[in-house]
């Protein structure tokens, strides 16, 4: 049954595969490159011009810079949020894999707790504004940070139970303190799974559009998904801009997708079949 | 006896003064606490409380479960909670299907596989509300590419988004285009997973193709099956972003799940009502999903 | 200069007594060996001493300090793992030098020591490179080396050679008894082979369900067993067992019979004995002979003939399993009956509760001796 590549199923998969896939993304970065009529005509077809240069200044400059902002302020997000998750799950998952106690039930029905339920949006706010950190960007960091943490403490945990115990062990006969095996030890062994952590976290943050819409309300600290968002109303004739727009914030992911694809597949499949 | 002498003379010894510390220190858990339990876990038990009172955020008002009783009176709200499900068993169920017959094709020898396995992927990865986006200007109704295309055939498109029978459908179907990149990996991790000699086996016994697949693939990639089902319907019933990009709940309130609900109600300023929305999900989630995972897994446990 | 001291120690997992009171003392150079079947504790009970788990009753004494609270980096051991344990990410130069590193060693004490402990293992050109890249061999001279660098009193080794093949783990035995020459220093080692016990050990303990069945030089305990179990353990094959009534009690001898052997007299310690007690008597393979005028006759169920010897496995009248390893080749039959002798005075006999009953002279140490004495 395995012989030569199936070259006419192959075929046929690629043209399917090419309409259902491909073409919306085409569209997209047709319509990037189109002048406000032809754009708003919605169709398929050849720029008449080459406006996308035109079509991304007046996106990046409207409305005083704001997606510059927000892009910042995204990078600002992605990256704080997924630094402190990427350290405290750890710390989390090696306690959790290496240490049984009676509280590890507790800790992991938490943990799954986590990640089926959704959180409570209105309480959180009311909560968010007690502590003074609604409508703040590091308030929106530690709301990342907590929302994220049971998927990485799981992808660390799990990892963190194939390193044999003896090294930790040898670490501590050597003169290890824990601070050491954890940080001399532990840490520099899990890179696999923290690049697998940092690449899914990023993505998932930096695409992230509910959690800013709840706990980040006005433009001042807009992320590049409720710039989008804003847009949408704003341009609603121009749909050369609002694609644009799009265009912009996918290239990053993009990114991400073509140096680190292994990663990505690797961690979503091992951190859901755990799950 | 020796027991006793070694009870005695521990303390003379000074021993027990320094109490050896674990090298798996409990502090490792506390940022993690900290952040978890204040941001997420205090929340969720204070809106078990907030869902039963009317709410301003500056002071509440017990009123026990009328805020309940609303959600099941009106019949916009019961629609929210109908769709929910509705919506959930629809992105799963064809995420399932769609899933397993494309790891099933990625996985065999087919020309261009790399390319088609990283085609089907990237959506995954694409932001949401982009997706919302592209495909609500992609099925407008009358200039939409989608049925442009089939007025080619001479068929007239439906208004995918605009007729209230079909907007939450429609919704689901983008749904299920941007996520079964991840299902159908999950199944090829599943299939890829699966030892060659069950196949072997089964040639030895002269299956056929599909003997192979309903007697060997099928039931080995049943973890697969498990975690997508409960993945994708976990996910399905807590959508909001794709369905607040598309319709915003509309036509009117045909595409509302108790997500939008949630939002809308919180826009609106009814701050106990929006919470107990949150917790019908929450209930929601926890009557479904808890005995679905029990279910998908014993039926793991007895091959 | 540490010896050590174990003064009834114990460790419990739960409900679960694991070690249950040993006494155990280690003087200063010793080379003392743990051996015992899977799961009676030797592993408990090193790390016990290593500081990696907890110590729940008696006393650890290291040198002349109480170590059972102390940290496991000031206790003045260092350990080699069955599985190696190096840092993978590290190469063989940072994984010898990383206890130094820790300690904040200079830099150029820390080049030295490493540089020395390589020398002493004959690895200095492999001190670039990584774990992954060393045979297994190779793998365990850094791990040693990482616990020779740490310069402690005392060393720590779980079945350190069970990872190796068969040759290699010659090679490296003979090099840690070496390496044990060389450096002076207390090693204490657990195995599960009888080769590595005997060849290597000052003193081997056994340990049998967490209790030390007896503590002694690997020649005594070959040959004075303290107790069936002991006898049962140490020396390969397994000595063979006979059960028999006492027909008759002398000053140090004892007259045994039984179904499988004619009236019999072993030199023994007769106090505790009786006529019509029954015994067990023991008697090594090896020290069977062929000869038609034999005091037992066995019906031969298996020959393995290797040329120099012959290993005959035999069905007694009762019903017991023997083995006899008779000097050259003898051509025998399955089924046919062997006569077999033995010299008296190589028997053991055992009492109902399984103690050995030699005579007194040069007393064998048995369970509870270190503490009475
Ligand atoms: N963490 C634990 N909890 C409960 N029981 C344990 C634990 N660790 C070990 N034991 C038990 O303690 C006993 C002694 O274990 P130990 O590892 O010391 O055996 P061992 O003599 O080293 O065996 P082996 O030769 O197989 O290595 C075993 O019966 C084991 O089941
Ligand atoms: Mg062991």
């Amino acid at each position: 049954m395995k012989s030569r590549p199936s070259i006419f199923l192959g075929i046929i998969a690629i043209l399917v595969s090419a309409l259902v896939f491909l073409v919306p993304f085409a569209f997209i970065i047709l319509t990037a490159f189109k002048n406000k009529q032809q754009a708003t005509l919605l169709d398929f077809s050849w720029p008449d011009g080459f406006h996308l240069w035109s079509n991304i200044v007046e996106v990046v400059t409207t409305r005083n810079w704001m997606m510059v902002t927000a892009f910042i302020n995204s990078t600002i997000l992605t990256v704080a949020s997924v630094t402190l998750l990427v350290v405290f799950a750890a710390m989390v998952g090696f306690v959790l894999a290496r240490r049984k106690t009676r509280w590890n039930g507790l800790i992991e029905f938490l943990i799954l707790a986590g990640l089926m339920i959704p959180p409570a949006v209105v309480p959180t706010i009311w909560l968010l504004q007690g502590i003074g950190l609604f409508g703040k960007l590091h308030g929106l960091v530690l709301i990342e940070v907590a929302y994220g943490l049971p998927f990485s403490i799981i992808l660390y945990r799990a990892f963190i139970a194939t390193i044999p115990r003896e090294l930790d062990e040898a670490a501590i006969i050597d003169g290890a303190r824990p601070f050491d095996v954890f940080f001399r030890i532990i840490l520099p062994l899990l890179w696999p799974v923290t690049v697998t952590n940092i690449v899914v976290q990023s993505v998932g943050v930096f695409n992230d559009f509910t959690n800013p819409l709840y706990y980040l309300p006005g433009n001042a600290n807009a992320t590049v998904q409720l710039t989008l968002y804003n847009f949408q109303s704003q341009f609603n004739t121009s749909y050369n801009l609002l694609f644009t727009n799009i265009l912009l914030i996918t290239i990053p992911p993009l990114l991400v997708f073509l140096f680190f694809n292994r990663h990505i597949v690797a961690g979503m499949t091992a951190g859901a079949v755990k799950g | 006896m020796t027991v006793l002498s070694e009870a005695g003379s521990a303390p003379t010894h000074g021993g027990r003064r320094a109490i050896r510390r674990s090298p798996y220190p409990g502090w490792f858990f506390l940022p993690a606490a900290l952040i978890y339990g204040v941001l997420f876990l205090a929340p969720t038990f204070a809106s078990l409380y907030f869902s039963l009172t009317r709410w301003t955020l500056f002071n509440s008002t017990f009123i026990g479960l009328d805020n309940f009783a609303q959600f099941f009176r009106e019949p916009f709200l019961v629609q929210g909670l109908v769709n929910t499900v509705l919506y959930a068993a629809i992105t799963s169920g064809l995420k399932v299907v769609l899933g397993m017959l494309l790891a099933l094709l990625l996985t065999s020898a087919i020309m261009g596989r790399g390319y088609l396995r990283s085609v089907v992927f990237f959506p995954v990865l694409v932001s949401t509300v982009g997706v919302g986006i592209t495909f609500t200007v992609l099925m407008h109704p009358t200039q939409g590419m989608i049925n442009e295309t089939l007025a080619l055939f001479g068929i007239k498109g439906p208004g995918w988004l605009v007729d209230p029978r079909l907007a939450l459908f429609s919704v689901a179907l983008v749904d299920v285009w941007k996520g079964v990149g991840l299902a159908t990996v999950i199944y090829i991790a599943g299939i890829v997973a699966i030892p060659k000699d069950y196949y072997e086996a089964a040639r030895i016994d002269g299956a056929t193709r599909w003997q192979n697949f309903l007697y060997v693939t099928l039931p080995l990639s049943r973890p697969a099956t498990a975690t997508v089902i409960i993945l994708s319907f976990i996910g399905g019933l807590r959508t909001f972003d794709l369905i607040w990009a598309m319709t915003r709940g509309g036509p009117g309130f045909a595409s509302d799940t108790i997500a939008s609900v949630i939002y809308k109600q919180y826009q609106a300023g009814f701050y106990g009502l929006s919470t107990a929305g949150n917790v019908v999900l929450f209930v929601l989630i926890g009557i479904l999903v808890v005995p679905l995972t029990m279910f998908l897994n014993r039926k793991q446990g007895h091959e | 200069m540490a010896g050590l001291e174990l003064k009834s120690l114990r460790k419990s997992y739960g409900e679960v007594e694991v070690i249950k009171g040993v006494d155990l003392s280690v003087t200063h150079g010793e080379f003392v060996v743990f051996v015992g079947p899977s799961g009676c504790g030797k592993s408990t009970l090193l790390r016990m001493i290593a500081g990696l788990e907890e110590i729940t009753g008696g006393d650890l004494i290291i040198g002349d300090k109480r170590c059972n609270d102390v940290e496991p980096r000031d206790r003045g051991i260092a350990m080699v793992f069955q599985s190696y344990a190096l840092y993978p990410h590290m190469s063989v130069y940072d994984n010898v030098g990383f206890g130094l590193k820790l300690a904040r060693a200079p830099k150029e004490v820390r080049d030295q020591k490493v540089r020395e402990a390589a020398r002493i293992l004959q690895m200095e050109h492999l001190l670039d490179r990584k774990p992954s890249q060393l045979s297994g061999g190779q793998r365990q001279r850094v791990a040693i080396g990482r616990a020779i660098v740490r310069q402690p009193e005392v060393f720590l080794f779980d079945e350190p050679l069970s990872n190796l093949d068969a040759a290699l783990r010659v090679d490296m035995r003979m090099e840690l008894s070496k390496l044990h020459h060389d450096l002076g220093a207390t090693m204490i080692y657990v195995t599960h082979d009888q080769v590595e016990a005997m060849t290597l050990a000052d003193k081997i303990v056994v340990l049998n369900a967490g209790v030390v069945q007896q503590v002694g030089s690997p020649i005594e305990l070959y040959q004075r067993p303290a107790n069936l179990f002991v006898a049962g353990f140490i020396g390969s094959p397994k000595m063979n067992f006979v059960e028999l009534s006492v027909e008759e009690v002398g000053t140090d001898t004892v007259t045994v019979s039984g179904k499988d052997i004619g009236p019999t007299t072993v030199p023994a310690d007769p106090t505790s004995l009786k006529p019509g007690d029954a015994v067990t008597l023991g008697i090594r393979p090896h020290d069977l002979t062929h000869q038609s005028s034999g005091n037992l006759v066995g019906e031969v169920s298996l020959v393995e003939r290797l040329g120099n010897e012959t290993n005959v496995s035999l069905r007694l009248p009762s019903g017991a399993a023997w083995l006899a390893v008779l000097d050259g080749d003898h051509e025998l039959r399955i089924g046919q009956s062997l006569p077999l002798s033995f010299a008296p005075a190589r028997a053991v006999i055992f009492n109902a509760s399984g103690i050995a009953l030699h005579r007194k002279h040069t007393g064998p140490q048995i369970p509870g001796s270190i503490a009475e004495a």
